[in-house]
């Protein structure tokens, strides 16, 4: 038996019992960018070809059985399907793409040749003569004339059609596409980007790229407060080497939401969707803006931004649900509109193992934003939410936002999770509409009502529940543990002899949690916590629950315990965090 | 090498949650070093057994990932372990319904090896290699490893974004931007061709522990 090695940084080590093989994986190995194509060796196809093709073989194709007692004379070959002997070969065999059995009482004297398939040996077999056996696919194509061809190799998997085009020009190559973008929404609809992406490698350690994507919304506007286009140019330049850094430049015309909680982007869009609850709010901006950002070490990421766009408030639609389609959709607040000035820096810490299911590692995030505007048209608000900001020029507001998350494996068994989110303003003038903050709702808060804690005063009715809190704190803690399910049915199976598709869920993580927030106006008021401390610990709205999550989906029972609230049912397409 | 495919028989690796019959994710151990250092053996059997969903399912023209994870942990008694390293590869399978052939391409970081199998037997052979990892801790502590195997189908997009962030073409920050393709979310386009039935799996298993002197 032989067997073609790997040879990547894996190392095929070759089998000395049966066809049992181990491949040797070396994480420490220098890494090479490399595509290794195994198959069988060109001489052996060429004497698979010679023998399949000699006018003296008998040829054969499918399924073929020499029963027991019978005696065959010469050479034998078999394209395609299996070979099962049990009887007397007197000659050589060659089986191309097809399996070779050698049944209890089978002798063959000459040669086995099995390229493309196993040669499956029982016990009580006699064979006299040189054996060759290649797994790989014979690249042998069946002629109409009955003889083997080689056959030119064919797209490799990453050649795959795509519904986007790409081709390469010299060193540039340029992707056209068009797709659904962004999410699902109650100011679009299904947006849709379409343009080209023009990508330019000059090294291994450089990378530059240009994207031009156009947006056509589908939900039509009913107003003139937004356009049914919109477009994103983006550049890009990134160097790789001991140190990564790059720039970027964006010019866009883009809806961007408020928040970026309590769901995230695409959850948000599958409740809008089927359910018609759209749990953001946006605002379309339109202008410039740059970036530099540097890596200084692994899971490090340094960035300093700025930007500088005309801000404007966007009315809901009425795009199409799957359910509740006849229900109005919440309102989308009004935002401060105007020019803005920002200036960011963001600090990222990634070390966990997994993006999308970690076990181990930190993930911490910390933004600082200053904005500025000469032309601010703030929304009304009542004087408690905050003194009017002036509009005359000299507007100036700080936020921070820092999220640190922690991911530890307790024991094998079970995991512990946790999150503290803190947001919100901490100096000058008070924060704009767009930036003012909320708790309550399926993520951070999932035992409380959407946006329990918006900050709106008694008296205050606005339908778009905007948020209207100047900070919020909360915390968020998890443990998990894996758990077979089978929750599902199997479907049956066509043929009816064996179990079918198995619908449903077979493993999940249960998760019990708690989560801790709050969410208030920072001042000296009635209901308000000072300015220059946070809120005690007796103050904060406290949840907790259990649920399944499944990967793909999660279901979540949540019950708070600061408040007379109902139990909330919630379903996630994502982990909590 | 004897020792190492033996391994699975001497040293079963425990299996969490996992269907007798079904597809099974196993680790063993490999003979201790001077120092009491072992190496993982990571293996999955039956992929194409008993109830042949993979198969169907690339038969329908969609291809198969197997995404293999090995972490190395610190085991600290009462507190809490401490996660070491981990290594991860893929495994992509798809089925070329014109040659009737099945394309089995390995990636380990930038390194790939594509392979072409004729038959089920010879690419359920394939698929049923042992992966040993070379990550022995060499830190004095008692360790054990815990490997995870996601499968699941992916569409010709999925593929291509994978081969091109593979490539190093994609920004992973850029998704959570909401990049081509979010609008209703892959993992809920994912979640929904599971409820359609389309095989999807995650296995886990650890192995027992060992001690480095």
């Amino acid at each position: 038996m032989r067997l073609m090695a790997c040879c990547l940084m894996l190392t095929l080590v070759r089998p000395l019992l049966g066809q049992d093989s181990v491949i040797v994986i070396d994480p420490n190995a220098r890494p090479i960018d490399s595509l290794v194509r195994g198959g069988p060796p060109a001489e052996v196809v060429t004497d698979l070809i010679a023998f399949y093709n000699d006018s003296a073989t008998t040829r054969m194709q499918g399924d073929v059985t020499l029963p027991p007692g019978s005696r065959f004379e010469g050479k034998l070959a078999l394209y395609r399907g299996s070979l099962r002997i049990a009887g007397r070969v007197a000659g050589g065999i060659a089986v191309a793409n097809g399996t070779l059995y050698l049944l209890p009482g089978a002798s063959v004297e000459g040669e086995i040749l099995v390229v493309g398939g196993r040669l499956l040996r029982s016990e009580q077999v006699e064979h006299r003569g040189a054996e060759r056996v290649y797994w790989d696919a014979a690249p042998v194509v069946r002629g109409s004339d009955g003889l083997l061809v080689l056959r030119e190799r064919r797209r490799t998997l990453g050649e795959i059609a795509t519904a986007k085009a790409t081709f390469q020009t010299g060193r540039i190559r340029t992707t056209l596409s068009l797709a659904t973008g962004g999410t699902y929404n109650r100011i679009e609809g299904l947006p849709i980007h379409f343009g080209p992406l023009f990508e330019f490698r000059p090294s291994d350690k450089s990378y530059a790229r240009l994207d031009l994507r156009g947006i056509l919304r589908t939900a039509g506007s009913s107003t003139d407060l937004r356009s049914d286009f919109g477009y994103v140019a983006r550049a890009d330049l990134r160097f790789t080497g001991s140190t990564e850094f790059g720039f970027g430049a964006r010019l866009y015309s883009e809806v961007q939401s408020i928040e970026e909680q309590p769901l995230s982007l695409s959850e948000s869009g599958w409740a809008a969707f089927l359910l018609q609850r759209d749990y953001r709010d946006y605002y379309e901006r339109e202008g410039i803006s740059g970036l530099a950002y540097f890596k200084p070490a692994a899971g490090l990421r340094v960035e300093f931004s700025l930007s500088r766009d005309a801000e404007t408030s966007v009315r809901a639609t009425d795009p199409w649900s799957l359910f509740r389609n006849s229900d109005r959709w919440r309102r989308n607040p009004l935002i401060d509109d105007g020019h803005y000035f920002t200036t960011g820096l963001l600090l990222e810490y990634d070390t966990r193992n997994d993006q999308d299911r970690p076990n181990t590692g930190w993930m911490i995030r910390s933004r600082l934003e200053r904005s500025t505007s000469d032309d601010i048209a703030p929304v009304a608000l009542p004087a408690v939410v905050r003194p009017n900001p002036p509009t005359g020029g000299g507007y100036a507001t700080d936020r921070l936002l820092i999220d640190v998350r922690r991911y530890n494996r307790l024991t094998p068994a079970l995991r512990v999770n946790a999150r503290l989110l803190a947001e919100g303003w901490i100096g000058e003038d008070r924060l704009p509409v767009q930036q003012r903050v909320s708790l309550g709702g399926p993520d951070i808060l999932p035992g409380f009502d959407f946006r329990a804690f918006n900050c709106a005063p008694e008296g205050f009715n606005d339908p778009a529940q905007p948020a209207l809190c100047d900070r919020i704190i909360a915390t968020q803690v998890e443990v998990r543990t894996r758990v077979g399910l089978n929750l599902g049915f199997r479907l049956p199976d066509q043929e009816g002899n064996r179990p079918g598709r198995f619908v449903g869920i077979e493993e999940a993580d249960l998760v019990i949690f708690s989560n801790a927030g709050k969410g208030w106006l920072a001042g000296s008021g009635p209901g308000q916590v000072p300015v220059n401390r946070l809120p005690v610990l007796s103050e904060w709205s406290l949840d907790l629950g259990l649920g399944l999550d499944a990967g793909e989906i999660g279901a979540y029972l949540a019950k708070s315990a600061s408040s007379g609230e109902a139990v909330k049912f919630t379903v996630r397409l994502q982990r909590r965090f | 090498m004897l020792l190492l495919t033996s391994a699975f028989a001497s040293l079963p690796g425990r299996v969490v949650g996992q269907d007798q019959g079904d597809v099974r994710l196993r680790i063993a151990l490999t003979d201790s070093a001077p120092n009491g250092a072992r190496a993982p053996i990571i293996r999955s059997e039956n992929m194409l057994g008993s109830t042949s969903r993979w198969l169907a399912a690339l038969r329908s023209g969609l291809p198969v990932r197997l995404h293999y994870r090995v972490e190395v942990w610190r085991s600290r008694g009462a507190w809490f372990d401490t996660f070491e390293r981990q290594v991860e590869w893929d495994v992509l399978v798809r089925h070329e319904p014109l040659l009737d052939q099945y394309t089995l391409l390995t990636l380990v970081g930038a390194a790939r090896q594509e392979r072409r199998y004729a038959t089920l037997d010879a690419l359920g052979a394939a698929l049923a290699f042992a992966y040993q990892v070379n990550v022995r801790p060499a830190e004095a502590g008692r360790y054990y490893y815990a490997a995870s195997l996601q499968v699941g189908t992916l569409s010709d997009s999925d593929l291509d974004e994978l081969e091109r962030f593979l490539a190093g073409d994609l920004d992973r920050e850029e998704d959570e931007d909401g990049s081509l393709g979010d609008a209703l979310g892959r993992g809920a386009t994912r979640f929904l061709l599971r409820l359609a039935g389309l095989p999807s799996l995650r296995l886990e298993a650890r192995s027992g522990h060992f001690t480095v002197h």
